[in-house]
């Protein structure tokens, strides 16, 4: 009898709603997608000890701050050891896993709070719950793959939008929970982390018993599964193989590109507006700093509405742009992806000189989508040069590019506004280089996309080779 | 994948209906409370 959590329990019944399959994974990703909002913890830890106000021996904000990155260090490193693993144990393991390493994590990390060890921090929701990041993002990429093969592009947007999303929940409720547990003598987070690690544990856990995988050789009633065309392969490559190839470093390049101008931008979105628009925000004349300390609130609070515009179109286009791939073709929509992003990261110093807020927030808007949409068409792109055999692993290797990008794209956007301001240039045109290079970076991802070539004949597995990873991976027949 | 008849393809649905809103529901509410904050920029 197959364990509880193996591939063999999962195979879908006879008139099993393919449906089904969507938000058992947004279960997943709406969970470990809060990790874009850390951030609003680390206010309040900053005056753990002190509680109304910072006290020595509480932490900064830049240490904690450190968690985040940590986490998505975990993140692409876990993919990328652990994708194989993914693969053959099934989804239905792997999102337990996940949800014991997300909602632990958060438990370590109350653990962290309530001694004031800041290493425990790191180790709870940086190293373990990156893990969890990791194991959880990918858990349920080549299953929806496999169920719509039809619309690769959709279902997999359809999860990772819940990614994107994850935050516009947590940060709201973390807030409430925190002033529901905050008393004289405590800031609310340990109880607060408690209180969510649990949600996410029991969320996470749904998620993953209601993942269910094709039986073999299964194809949806009337859909139209891809045919094999130059771009869209019907064979398969070994993972081992695929990231040995220079179509894997292509699209490593890509996405790497893509997410480095775009992570660059989310960091540096409300006070960029703050900056290059000042008192024009509320009606008033002046920069920035030459604003009374009301006039300053009321431009933050602009600005915090422009970060939250900025996430809402960050998920729209992680659905809108996959799904449109599935009619433009992947290869295609990263054209589009790139040569609109040029245009719009080049724009945008001229919209900021002319004082013209509207354009300047479309522009970004604009930019965000496809900074989504780059996230989300990506697996479907793998599926398309790779096959499905494998997808989630070789995945799982490319969010490699994500951690790299995770640094590259602030530390570039910060260190070259801090260079311009030193230089004497005036906070609100201190991001006109910026921009210009991050359109650069856009340049180097067009280049990057243009080149991809389907794979060579050699780099396919032959049938034997495919028989035996489908007899390890608990697969018999043949897969759509 | 096909039902055995129309009352059993209707409960499929409703499940799925049901598990679409275990997850939209949350979903919108976050969207609700992003689009709060957002409307301060158009004030």
């Amino acid at each position: 009898m197959p364990g509880l959590l193996s591939k063999e329990r999962i195979i879908a019944p006879p008139g099993f709603n393919r449906w089904l399959v969507p938000p058992a994974a947004l279960a997943i990703h709406l969970s470990i997608g809060m990790a874009y909002g850390l951030s609003v913890f680390w206010l309040p830890l900053s005056h753990a000890i002190g509680v109304t106000a910072a006290a020595p021996g509480d932490w900064r904000v830049s240490t904690l701050g450190w968690t985040f990155s940590l986490g998505i260090v975990f993140l692409g490193l876990s993919a990328a050891v652990f994708g194989r693993w993914v693969e053959r144990e099934g989804p239905r393991k792997a999102g337990v896993v996940a949800a014991c390493c997300w909602g632990g994590g958060f438990l370590v990390a109350a653990a962290g709070v309530h001694l004031h060890n800041i290493w425990l921090l790191y180790l709870g929701l940086g190293i373990i719950g990156g893990c969890g990041l990791g194991l959880g993002y990918i858990s349920p990429v080549s299953t929806l793959i496999k169920w719509f093969p039809d619309r690769r592009g959709m279902a997999t947007g359809m999860a990772i939008m819940g990614f994107g999303g994850g935050a516009m929940i947590g940060s709201p409720l973390a807030n409430l929970l925190m002033n529901h547990f905050k008393t004289a003598t405590s800031v609310g987070v340990q109880e607060t982390f408690v209180t969510l690690g649990l949600i996410y544990f029991v969320a996470m856990l749904a998620g993953a018993f209601g993942y269910r995988l094709p039986p073999p050789g299964w194809q949806p009633a009337g859909g139209k599964p891809p045919q094999a065309k130059t771009m869209i392969t019907a064979r398969q490559v070994h993972v081992g193989q695929a990231w040995r190839t220079p179509q894997f470093w292509l699209l490593w390049t890509v996405l790497c590109m893509n997410v480095s101008a775009g992570i660059g931008v989310i960091n540096m979105a409300s006070p960029m507006l703050q900056e290059v628009f000042g008192g024009r925000l509320i009606g008033a004349a002046g920069a920035l700093k030459d604003l009374t300390g009301a006039q300053k609130t009321e431009v933050a609070t602009i600005g915090a509405g422009f970060a939250a515009l900025l996430s809402l179109f960050n998920i729209g286009g992680r659905f809108c742009w996959a799904s449109l791939s599935d009619y433009l073709g992947r290869k295609r929509t990263y054209v589009l992806f790139f040569a609109l992003g040029i245009v719009l990261y080049a724009l945008a110093p001229h919209a900021g000189r002319l004082g013209n807020a509207p354009l300047f927030v479309g522009i970004f808007c604009g930019i965000l989508t496809m900074y989504g949409g780059g996230f989300a068409t990506i697996p479907a792109y793998l599926a398309d040069m790779f096959g499905t055999q494998h997808v989630g692993a070789i995945h799982g290797r490319l969010l490699t590019a994500w951690s790299t990008a995770g640094i590259l794209g602030p530390v570039l956007v910060n260190y070259i506004r801090e260079y311009e301001i030193d230089r004497g240039v005036p906070a609100a045109g201190a991001y006109n280089t910026t921009m210009y290079i991050l359109a650069g970076l856009l340049v180097i991802g067009f280049i990057a996309n243009a080149l991809v070539r389907p794979v060579s004949e050699q780099v396919f597995m032959t049938d034997a080779q495919l028989a035996e990873e489908r007899r390890l991976a608990h697969e018999s027949g043949s897969r759509p | 994948m096909s039902g055995t008849g129309p009352s059993s393809e209707r409960g499929r649905w409703l499940v799925v209906l049901v598990a679409w809103a275990l997850v939209g529901i949350p979903l919108a509410w976050g969207v609700y409370r992003t689009l709060q904050t957002a409307v301060k920029l158009f004030r």
